[in-house]
Formats: C-alpha cells, sequence, structure tokens
C-alpha cells in the first residue's frame, strides 16, 4: 500500500514537471521569437512558409559559415 | 498596321509591340529591364519571376548619385555602426520593393555577395538592414548590387528606427508572455488544489502541487513583476506611496508566505493569488502603455523632416554642404519645390513662395530681387539664389524648432485622478494590513495566523480593480472614438479633455475648410468651358483648384486640353493660347495690367477669364465655414467654455468669420510665436486649454495647449504633435470629441467608485479574519469583473445611440 502512494506521487510529479517543461519550451521558443524580430513584419512572416526549401535552407547554413570563416579572421585592435 | 499590347519580360509594364527592344523570345520595354533580367538569369534568380507572379515593377533608372559617396567618412560617421563582433552594420530604405519576391530577391542577391553576412529586409516599411566585413566588401558595391538588380537604396538613421514607445510595447509583450503562460498553468493546478481543500487531500501531493506552482509564479514575480518593484523602488525614492508598492508588497509577502508554507509541509500555499495579481495588474498597465505617446518619437519626427545638406553657391559651381556649415554670407540656391532653410535676401531670380508654415494662409508670396526669404517656407515655383543673414542656429526655422521641443517638455500633465487616488489608497491599505497583524498577533494569536490575516487585507484590497478601472474605461473611450474617425493617440487625453474650461481655434482648415470655393459665377460672354477648366488645371494655385473643382461639379465629363502656349504670371495668373485663342486668367491685377476694365467690387476673392481681349466670366471665391459650427458654439457655451479665436488673417477676414460663427473673442495678424505666447498666458490665469490647428503655424500652439487637436489632413508635423485627430476634419467631430471625452470621465468615476465601495465592505472582513486569501482571490476577480462590466454597459449604451 506504502508503495502505491510514492508511485503516485512519483506519477503526478513527474507528468507536472513533463507538462511544465514543454510548455516552458514553448514559451522560451516563442520569446525568441519575439526578441529576434519574427513577428516584425507580418507579410514577411506569412511568406516565409511559401518560399521555404531545401535552397533557403543551403543558402542560410551558407551564410553561417560565411560569417564564421570572416570573425575568425577578425582581430580586435 | 495595328500593334497589340506586350508585356515587358522584366517589370510587366505592357507597351506597344513596335516599341519594345526584342530579345529571342523575351520583349523589354527599356535596357534597363532588358539589364536586369539578364543579370538575373545569369545570376541563378530565374526564379523571381515565378515568385512575383506578373506583378508590375518600376523600370530601374539609371540616374543615381555616385555611390563612392558611400563610401565617404562622413557618411560612416553617421549611418554606419559597427557591431561587437568588428562588422559594419547599415540601416537602408530599399525603394522600388513592390512585393515579396523583390524581398526575396534582394535577401538573396546581398546574401550571395563575399563580406555580406546578413541582409534583413522588412516588407511592410521596406527597411534593411544590412552586415558586412568592411576589409572584404566596401558598402558602395552592395548599393551598385542593390541598383544592378533595379532597386535603389537611402540611408537612414537607425537610432530613430524602433520608436521608443515600441521598445517599451515589445518589453511587456514578453512580460505578458510569460505572466499569461504562467497563470493558466497555475490555474489547472489550482483547481486539483482547490478541490483537495474540499474532499482531501494527501500532504504529499499537496506539496507536489504546491512546488509545481512555486516554480510557475517564480518567473511572474520576478520576471513579468519587475515593473512594479522597479516602480516601488521609484516611488520611495521620490517619497510618494504608490499602487505599484502595494502590488509588490502584496505579491511578495504572498509569495514569501506560500514558500515558507510548501518548505514546512503544512496549511495553504497562495502562489496562485501572486500570479494572478501580477497577470492583471500587468494587463491594466499595459493597455495604458499602449495608448501612451512618447514626446521623445514626436521630437525625432520634427527633426527628421528637416533636410541637412544646403545647396550653397562656390565659385559658380553648386555643391552640397552641411547645414550647419552654411556661414552667414553664403550664397544659397533655392529650385522650386525645396524648403527655403536658412534666412537671407534674394539676390537673383524671383518666385512665389508658400508661406502657409508660418502664417497660415494658403495664398502664395511673390518674392524678388532685394526681398528677404524666411526660413521655414517653401518655393513653390521660384529658382533662386540668396544670401544668408544669418546661420542656421539663428535662423527662424531653427528657433521655432529650440521653442517646439521646450513646449513638448514641458507639456503640463493634468494628474489622472485614479493615480492620486491610489495613492492615498495605498497608503492605507498598507497601514492597515500592518495593524492587522499586530492586533492579531498582541492578541495572542500565531505568526502564522496573524501573517495571513494580514496578507489576506492586502490580496483583498489588491488594486486590481483600481488598476483596471481607468485603462478599461479609456479603452471604451478610444474605441468609441475611433469609430467615429476621432483618433485619441493617448488615453490620459481623454480624462485632461472633460477638464477643458476654454477651446482656442485656428481659422483658416479649422473652422473654414481652408480652400477657396466658388460661390458666384458671373457669365458675360460665351466661351468655351473646357477652355477655362484647361487653364485652371494646369495650375496649383488654390483658386485655380476651386474653379477646377467648381467647373467639374458642373460638368462631369470634361476633358482638359494642351495648350500651345503658356506661361504663369506670379502673383497674377496665368496666360495661354490654344491654336489661335488667347486665354487669361487670373486676378485685378492682372486685368489691369492688360488694360481692361471692370465695374464689379467685392470683398471676396476674385478670378477673372479673359478670351481674346474679352472678360467673359468672372468668379468670386470664398473660403467658407465649415457646417456645425453654429451648433458647436452653442454646445460649447451650454458645457461653459470659453472660445477663443487665433488667426494669422488680416482684421477683416478675421471678424467677419468671428461674427458669423458668434465668437466673440478673437485675435488677428497672429504668429505662430504669438498663439504659443497667448495660450501661456491663458495658463497663467489657471485655464486649461485645448487647441484646435492644422497648419505648421499651429504647432507651437499645439504642442504649449493642455490638449492638442489636429485636422487630420493637416500638416504631417501638426498630426503628429496633436494629442486627438479628427480623421474627417469636421467641427461635428470636435464636438463628439468633447462628449466622449466627457463620457469616459464619468465612466472612470464610477468605475473608481465601484471599486472602493467594494473594498470598504470586504476589507472590514478581512480584517477581522473571516476572508482566508483563499476566497479573497475570488473576490479580487469579481471586482475586476464588475468595473469590465460596467465598462461594457457604456459600450452597449452608445453603440444604440
Amino acid at each position: 500500500m506504502e508503495e502505491r502512494v510514492t508511485m503516485d506521487n512519483w506519477v503526478i510529479a513527474m507528468m507536472l514537471g513533463v507538462s511544465i517543461f514543454l510548455g516552458a519550451t514553448g514559451l522560451i521558443a516563442f520569446m525568441w521569437a519575439v526578441k529576434n524580430g519574427q513577428f516584425d513584419d507580418e507579410e514577411k512572416f506569412l511568406n516565409a512558409a511559401k518560399y521555404d526549401g531545401e535552397d533557403e535552407l543551403n543558402d542560410a547554413l551558407k551564410q553561417e559559415q560565411k560569417r564564421e570563416e570572416l570573425k575568425k579572421k577578425y582581430k580586435p585592435e | 498596321m495595328s500593334h497589340k499590347k506586350i508585356p515587358c519580360s522584366h517589370c510587366h509594364l505592357a507597351f506597344d509591340s513596335s516599341l519594345m527592344i526584342k530579345d529571342r523570345e523575351h520583349y523589354f520595354c527599356c535596357s534597363g529591364c532588358q539589364g536586369v533580367f539578364h543579370l538575373l538569369k545569369d545570376e541563378g534568380f530565374g526564379s523571381f519571376y515565378e515568385k512575383s507572379k506578373n506583378i508590375e515593377l518600376a523600370p530601374p533608372s539609371h540616374i543615381y548619385e555616385e555611390s563612392s559617396n558611400f563610401n565617404s567618412p562622413s557618411f560612416y560617421d553617421k549611418f554606419v555602426e559597427t557591431t561587437d563582433d568588428g562588422f559594419s552594420k547599415v540601416s537602408l530604405i530599399i525603394e522600388g520593393i513592390h512585393c515579396s519576391a523583390c524581398v526575396w530577391l534582394n535577401e538573396k542577391a546581398l546574401r550571395k555577395m563575399d563580406g555580406v553576412i546578413e541582409a534583413e529586409i522588412n516588407f511592410t516599411n521596406n527597411k534593411a538592414t544590412i552586415v558586412w566585413a568592411d576589409d572584404v566588401v566596401k558598402l558602395s558595391k552592395i548599393i551598385d548590387m542593390i541598383r544592378s538588380i533595379g532597386y535603389n537604396a537611402f540611408a537612414y538613421d537607425s537610432s530613430a528606427q524602433e520608436s521608443h514607445a515600441n521598445r517599451e510595447r515589445k518589453s511587456y509583450y514578453l512580460k505578458m508572455a510569460v505572466a499569461i503562460f504562467a497563470s493558466m498553468n497555475i490555474m489547472w493546478i489550482a483547481v486539483a488544489q482547490y478541490a483537495g481543500y474540499f474532499s482531501g487531500i494527501t500532504q504529499d501531493v499537496k506539496t507536489i502541487l504546491n512546488i509545481a506552482e512555486g516554480v510557475l509564479a517564480t518567473p511572474v514575480l520576478f520576471y513579468s513583476g519587475w515593473v512594479f518593484f522597479r516602480g516601488a523602488y521609484f516611488g520611495l525614492k521620490n517619497r510618494v506611496i504608490n499602487m505599484d508598492l502595494l502590488v509588490a508588497t502584496g505579491a511578495a509577502l504572498t509569495y514569501i508566505y506560500s514558500l515558507y508554507i510548501t518548505i514546512l509541509g503544512r496549511g495553504e500555499a497562495y502562489f496562485d493569488s501572486v500570479s494572478m495579481i501580477i497577470t492583471f495588474v500587468l494587463i491594466g498597465k499595459f493597455l495604458e502603455v499602449l495608448s501612451k505617446k512618447n514626446a521623445a518619437d514626436t521630437l525625432d519626427m520634427i527633426t527628421k523632416s528637416i533636410p541637412s545638406e544646403v545647396k550653397v553657391v562656390e565659385n559658380d559651381n553648386i555643391v552640397t554642404c552641411k547645414l550647419s556649415d552654411v556661414h552667414v554670407g553664403a550664397i544659397v540656391a533655392i529650385f522650386s519645390g525645396e524648403k527655403v532653410l536658412l534666412d537671407g535676401e534674394i539676390i537673383k531670380g524671383n518666385g512665389s513662395f508658400d508661406e502657409s508654415n508660418l502664417t497660415g494662409e494658403s495664398e502664395p508670396v511673390y518674392k524678388s530681387v532685394g526681398m528677404s526669404v524666411i526660413s521655414g517656407t517653401t518655393s513653390i515655383d521660384a529658382d533662386i539664389h540668396f544670401r544668408a543673414t544669418k546661420d542656421f542656429k539663428h535662423s527662424t526655422l531653427s528657433n521655432i524648432v529650440t521653442l517646439l521641443e521646450s513646449a513638448i517638455n514641458k507639456k503640463p500633465k493634468i494628474q489622472q485622478m485614479a493615480n492620486r487616488l491610489s495613492e492615498y489608497f495605498s497608503s492605507i491599505i498598507l497601514a492597515l494590513s500592518f495593524i492587522t497583524f499586530f492586533v492579531w498577533w498582541i492578541w495572542p494569536n500565531s505568526f502564522e495566523i496573524s501573517f495571513m490575516v494580514a496578507v489576506s487585507v492586502i490580496i483583498i484590497a489588491c488594486p486590481c480593480a483600481l488598476a483596471l478601472a481607468t485603462p478599461v474605461a479609456t479603452l471604451v473611450g478610444l474605441s468609441l472614438g475611433a469609430s467615429r474617425g476621432i483618433l485619441f493617440k493617448e488615453a490620459a487625453g481623454l480624462e485632461s479633455m472633460a477638464k477643458i474650461d476654454t477651446l482656442v481655434l485656428d481659422k483658416t482648415g479649422t473652422i473654414t475648410v481652408g480652400k477657396p470655393e466658388v460661390i458666384k459665377e458671373n457669365i458675360y460672354g460665351e466661351f468655351d468651358i473646357w477652355l477655362l477648366y484647361s487653364l485652371v488645371k494646369s495650375s496649383n494655385h488654390p483658386v485655380a483648384k476651386g474653379i477646377a473643382n467648381y467647373i467639374k461639379e458642373q460638368n462631369e465629363k470634361i476633358d482638359e486640353i494642351i495648350f500651345d502656349e503658356y506661361m504663369q504670371i506670379p502673383a497674377k495668373g496665368i496666360r495661354a493660347k490654344y491654336k489661335d485663342i488667347e486665354c487669361l486668367g487670373g486676378n485685378l491685377k492682372l486685368l489691369q495690367e492688360e488694360g481692361l476694365e471692370t465695374e464689379f467690387l467685392t470683398q471676396d476673392t476674385t478670378f477673372y477669364f479673359v478670351v481674346d481681349n474679352q472678360v467673359v466670366a468672372m468668379y468670386e471665391l470664398r473660403d467658407k465655414i465649415k457646417g456645425f459650427a453654429a451648433e458647436l458654439m452653442e454646445n460649447m457655451r451650454h458645457s461653459g467654455i470659453e472660445v477663443v479665436l487665433l488667426s494669422g488673417d488680416h482684421e477683416k477676414i478675421t471678424k467677419k468669420v468671428a461674427d458669423e460663427v458668434g465668437i466673440k473673442n478673437f485675435f488677428f495678424e497672429q504668429t505662430p510665436q504669438d498663439k504659443a505666447q497667448y495660450i501661456e498666458k491663458l495658463h497663467k490665469d489657471g485655464r486649461q486649454v485645448v487647441m484646435v490647428g492644422d497648419g505648421v503655424n499651429d504647432i507651437l500652439a499645439l504642442a504649449t495647449a493642455d490638449i492638442a487637436i489636429s485636422m487630420g489632413s493637416g500638416s504631417d508635423i501638426a498630426v503628429e504633435v496633436g494629442d486627438v485627430v479628427l480623421l474627417d476634419d469636421s467641427l461635428k467631430s470636435l464636438n463628439d470629441a468633447f462628449k466622449i471625452s466627457r463620457t469616459t470621465f464619468g465612466l472612470i468615476k464610477q468605475n473608481l467608485f465601484i471599486s472602493l465601495v467594494y473594498n470598504a465592505f470586504t476589507i472590514p472582513l478581512a480584517m477581522s479574519g473571516y476572508v482566508i486569501p483563499l476566497f479573497a482571490a475570488i473576490s479580487m476577480s469579481l471586482s475586476s469583473l464588475l468595473v469590465v462590466g460596467n465598462s461594457m454597459r457604456i459600450r452597449y449604451k452608445w453603440k444604440r445611440e
């Protein structure tokens, strides 16, 4: 009997923990997007889905690599 | 041979096929389009045309200022900033963006360049942020790229990019997102708590639920609720006990108590109250922020409207020079359509100037060599050189801007009723709660119980209803106004406006329409009406426009012809020739000059039309008074508001308008400074003033007044400075604005009354310990609902009317 009670508690705690964690992840993603300016331009935000594809992903990656490369070269005076 | 119209393969504007450049299966309207088309194909951006779906673009232009200007140190100084990583960053406005495909193309092309690290373009406002490595690629190359694909770019100062108000709003969005997320989650956990409270629950489960609630309430209190701690701190620093302090102490005490309960493992924790209080009051605060006007943004707008460069004549060459570098004695060139930025004396050329910025009158002023030009005016058709008699710092324009800035910064704020009330309220509640605690403790009760009762006093008195009373009421007022074309820019304006006792009106454009309209037509001989129509249509003069509108109203299908000869005679009229018909249109002066006579005399503006030396028609025009003026005066008299008329016009016309409308107090020949001084004088007499105006000449007075109302069709700056904007320019809207502000103020009073009465009943109950924090939390929501419900009631009442 004693064992079942602790089991129940464990289940409640785990479910609460998991659901709050999942919710918080969504919230943090949303806040990141707001700070990032992704909702600033509603037109572009809606069009983003239309212009999404392999090319765009590759572009984003290349852009990232270019930034890293140039960053390495830069030496603060 | 007939040709059919073919759309250009790049810009999709359709032209006759014989005029197009043929290039294999494609047609182009110009070599520019052809160039762009091939460039896009070669670079692999061909899918642009699928994305743009044949939308019409502007053909690329080839006349650009030299792009190397963008590499100059002075440009870098002003517009380019350095990021933390050592990259350069600039904000540009891209010209020529028509569709999302344009955005895509620009971003794509820029990102492909070596050294460009970031290229973000906002479709809604065409603003771009570009980050690049300056040692790899120069900015001029980036600009060249934008131009080569058929767009153009201008730099702008990014410090003004995100307005202060927007930044504040964004931070509130984030805070509210956290608060609402956490509160909603706490609510469903609280359901389990409450169910357990009534039907039994083991302490283990209760502790688990408490911990979960505690985890959720922590960010609400310390992240979302931070504004209250900050507000309370600044309040205490200025020795004011404000509502923020009450909210902060209430929430923090409840939080600490709940933590203690959770660790102790017995009793009830009230994390739900913590997050509910913060969330509710934060929403109220957000509503206030949403409708707040930022003085800094207004000042930005004013300084932005002044160009930073002028054209100066040096050794017979015209060079651009920074405005602040122009010395007294320098020769400045002004071309038609340009703004005069310095005071001076004309040494070459002549033409008319629009001085409405200073006088408010739309009648152009003719000026020639030897006469003085004033900064702030605009050249209509004059190409002149003038010698600067003052540098910019001492110019009339700079003077007005300085006065305006100080007026905006000093703008009187009528203290808001709720703010004043909440000061007293907060102190009383905090004191009551302390007393409750000590009385209970001394009475002999455990620390725990005494503390809980004291906390319940704060929670039940929690200013939720009080905090919501004003924002919700003003929101109702704002929406009532918006649906009638009356924009209240600041919610606080509604309350201030209800306390006004003096109404100051501008004449031109406010009481009158601002444009001359034909009141009488006299025909002396036969003539073709389209001849007159074409003549007046070709001029920008307000009188000509008035006649053109009148003819258009009479003859809907009238067309204009193109004259063989055409000449504007400054300050007099127009002379034109069509085939062998000589036309002449203008004022009495022109008629006398031509040796023609007329015996007709009138006070109104006249326009004569002469065909082949014969006066064939005469039009009388007048700046008509807007409708509803009499009713407005009647209503103002009824509500005990004194009305004053201030006009830049001369006595005769001002008096006539004042008499017609029924205003006893009027002042004529007022300069912008005079108007502002008059309002300051009223302030000294303890008056609270509404100023209504539309022109640049009114902005000083507008900025000085307690409440500034501007006409929607007025100048941009006047609209910017105004606290209230009447979109339809009508006097009926002005009357409605007064009515709405009074209703809203009444509603605020009602709401405050409801929340205070509510507290008067519940606080004694809480002090005597009959209310545990759980019920306090529920009743708190109930009082908020009462306030919101009452506001909705007023809204529906107005809607039915």
